[in-house]
């Protein structure tokens, strides 16, 4: 094993984390671009794979998965559940919501201010933001997605925030799901 | 309806109205401009005279300024949003028309105004040309970017790209105008200014047709884009209506996609207890960090919950004495006296009052307690009926 830095990607990848290409860490940047290079991805993928990590490569993210998880069906239900009620609230605030847009809370709580759906929609994720202000629930919606790796915080000074890479995960699994034609008629517009 | 009589007046006029002309051109796309606004910059009676002439135009209680004076403020400080294909269009009948005249009129006179007529109309079509590229570029990116309706996104752009092959004809056209349909007239007119323009124009016209690909890749990957956006859009929405249904199980593949789905993610974050090194522990490394966490420990402890103050009263002592016997005090004074430990026993000051008895008691304690250090002989004394055994410290 030639790669100084596997530890470090281990680290990361075992959390659960994922490594994108425009992150806003420059470490992280780099640790993607070495993953990316062809030879190391080969043996970077054999070495996890003999400790049972399954190196995946994303559309310009890298992230770990298992042949077997720890995880109770329920327990995923649970977690992807909260994403969709999350992406169906991040894609009505903006429909361009996704890899590289970027944005900063306080413009978000303004926002739903002025708009009725928006609003609604954040009383629907009450569960996860807690109560408080719109300030203060969007604050702690966007800690959510800081803390699964989906978001980064790119400039500490006017708190500006940049959807990385791996947002595309979330994006990935829900398009997966297959609504059968018959069904897709019944849903309202 | 009044005009101007000559250039000079209207540029007078434009002059004593530059400060509401210039104020309206700039709010022009940002609100409509009210009557009673403009009475705050210009007095009324100069407001009508501009109405009159028809610079300005009251449209209910808004004022704008005409159509024909804000194109062409647009046009000259090549600001305009609009992406106009006739001005081009016009140009190229314009030169046709001049070429037609040229090549019938015989006198150089005339055939020289014509020619100076052909020269900045080819002139303005190239200006113009590569002036519609940018103005398309900037306003389909600003589409892009800005428009917050996709359907309308969608159609702005669809209408963009019918500019650009509006924009992509007009060149083609006038290419034909200059190398193939006039070519008697290129030919016979042997101006070298004219074969310059015709050049610098062909050039221009290569670029703005290179530029012209570029622009239609940037649109179609615009589209694209909106397009997985908005397909996306759709399909979280039926998802988030058939969550909210409790449908999503039942009725979609989303439970085999989950089950299928082995991410790390999925996992409660795992953590990897390990036993410290001994070896490390003892570095000097590891005692900073030792320190660190004892520290921690200490401050946990501050944040148990006081309970309230005692009451005075529970701190008001009642102290009860009572009095002790060291013997081995005793025993230490009598190693360093010398007398015979009977004689020492009666005759030591007690702190209190000890009868006869008890001093007999503490001597038979003494011996049994300290037999080793005592020098025990064999000789008895007797005094006041006891007989006693002649004990003495041991001497070391």
């Amino acid at each position: 094993m030639n790669i100084p830095q596997t530890g470090e990607i281990f680290e990361i990848l075992s959390k659960g984390q994922f490594i994108s290409s425009n992150s806003a860490d420059h470490n992280l940047r780099k640790l993607y671009d070495i993953i990316n290079d062809e030879n190391n991805f080969d043996e970077l993928y054999d070495y996890f794979h003999a400790i049972n990590f399954i190196l995946e490569r994303g559309d310009e993210y890298f992230f770990f998965s298992k042949s077997e998880i720890r995880a109770e069906i329920d327990r995923k239900i649970e977690i992807a559940y909260k994403w969709i009620d999350i992406l169906d609230f991040l894609k009505a605030y903006d429909n361009s919501f996704g890899s590289n847009f970027r944005f900063d809370y306080s413009h978000m709580a303004g926002q739903i201010g002025r708009d009725v759906n928006l609003k609604d929609k954040l009383e629907g994720l009450r569960k996860y933001t807690s109560e408080g202000s719109y300030l203060e629930r969007i604050k702690n919606l966007v800690g959510l997605l800081v803390k699964e790796g989906f978001v980064e915080l790119e400039n500490e000074i006017t708190n500006q925030y940049k959807v990385v890479a791996s947002f595309g995960y979330m994006e990935r699994l829900v398009n997966s799901i297959n609504i059968p034609n018959e069904l897709q008629n019944e849903i309202p517009q | 309806m009044l005009t101007f009589n000559s250039i000079k007046e209207l540029i007078k006029s434009l002059d004593w109205s530059k400060d509401l002309l210039s104020e309206m051109f700039e709010k022009r796309n940002s609100f409509s401009y009210k009557y009673e606004m403009a009475l705050e910059i210009l007095e009324e009676d100069r407001i009508e005279k501009l109405i009159e002439k028809e610079v300005l135009r009251r449209n209910g209680a808004f004022l704008e300024i005409d159509e024909k004076y804000l194109q062409f403020f647009e046009l000259v400080l090549e600001v305009n949003e609009q992406v106009s294909t006739a001005f081009i269009h016009e140009n190229i009948q314009h030169v046709k028309e001049s070429i037609n005249y040229y090549l019938k009129e015989s006198g150089s006179d005339k055939q020289y105004s014509y020619l100076k007529v052909i020269k900045s109309s080819l002139q303005k079509i190239g200006r113009i040309t590569h002036r519609s590229i940018i103005d398309l570029n900037r306003n389909i990116e600003n589409t892009f970017k800005t428009e917050p309706t996709y359907k309308v996104k969608i159609a702005k752009l669809e209408n963009f790209d019918i500019k650009r092959k509006d924009i992509e004809f007009l060149i083609q056209q006038t290419e034909k105008l200059v190398t193939e349909e006039e070519l008697t007239f290129f030919k016979a007119a042997l101006d070298e200014e004219l074969k310059r323009i015709t050049n610098s124009l062909r050039i221009k016209l290569n670029e703005g047709r290179h530029n012209l690909i570029e622009t239609q890749k940037q649109i179609i990957n615009y589209l694209n884009q909106i397009k997985h956006q908005s397909e996306f859009i759709e399909k979280i929405r039926q998802i988030k209506y058939l969550r909210d249904q409790f449908e999503l199980k039942s009725k979609t593949n989303f439970l085999e996609v989950l089950s299928n789905n082995n991410s790390v993610i999925f996992e409660p974050k795992s953590s990897y207890p390990l036993k410290l090194s001994i070896d490390y522990l003892q570095t000097d490394e590891a005692y900073q960090s030792i320190l660190k966490i004892s520290k921690k420990f200490t401050n946990g402890h501050k944040n148990i919950a006081l309970a309230e103050a005692i009451e005075d009263s529970y701190l008001v002592t009642e102290t009860e004495e009572e009095i002790f016997i060291n013997l081995e005090e005793v025993k230490n004074g009598f190693m360093a006296s010398g007398n015979n430990l009977y004689d020492f026993v009666q005759s030591y000051r007690f702190p209190k009052d000890v009868s006869f008895e008890e001093r007999l008691t503490f001597f038979c304690q003494m011996i049994s307690q300290y037999e080793n250090e005592f020098n025990i002989a064999d000789t008895y004394n007797k005094k006041n009926e006891i007989e006693f055994v002649m004990v003495y410290p041991k001497n070391n």
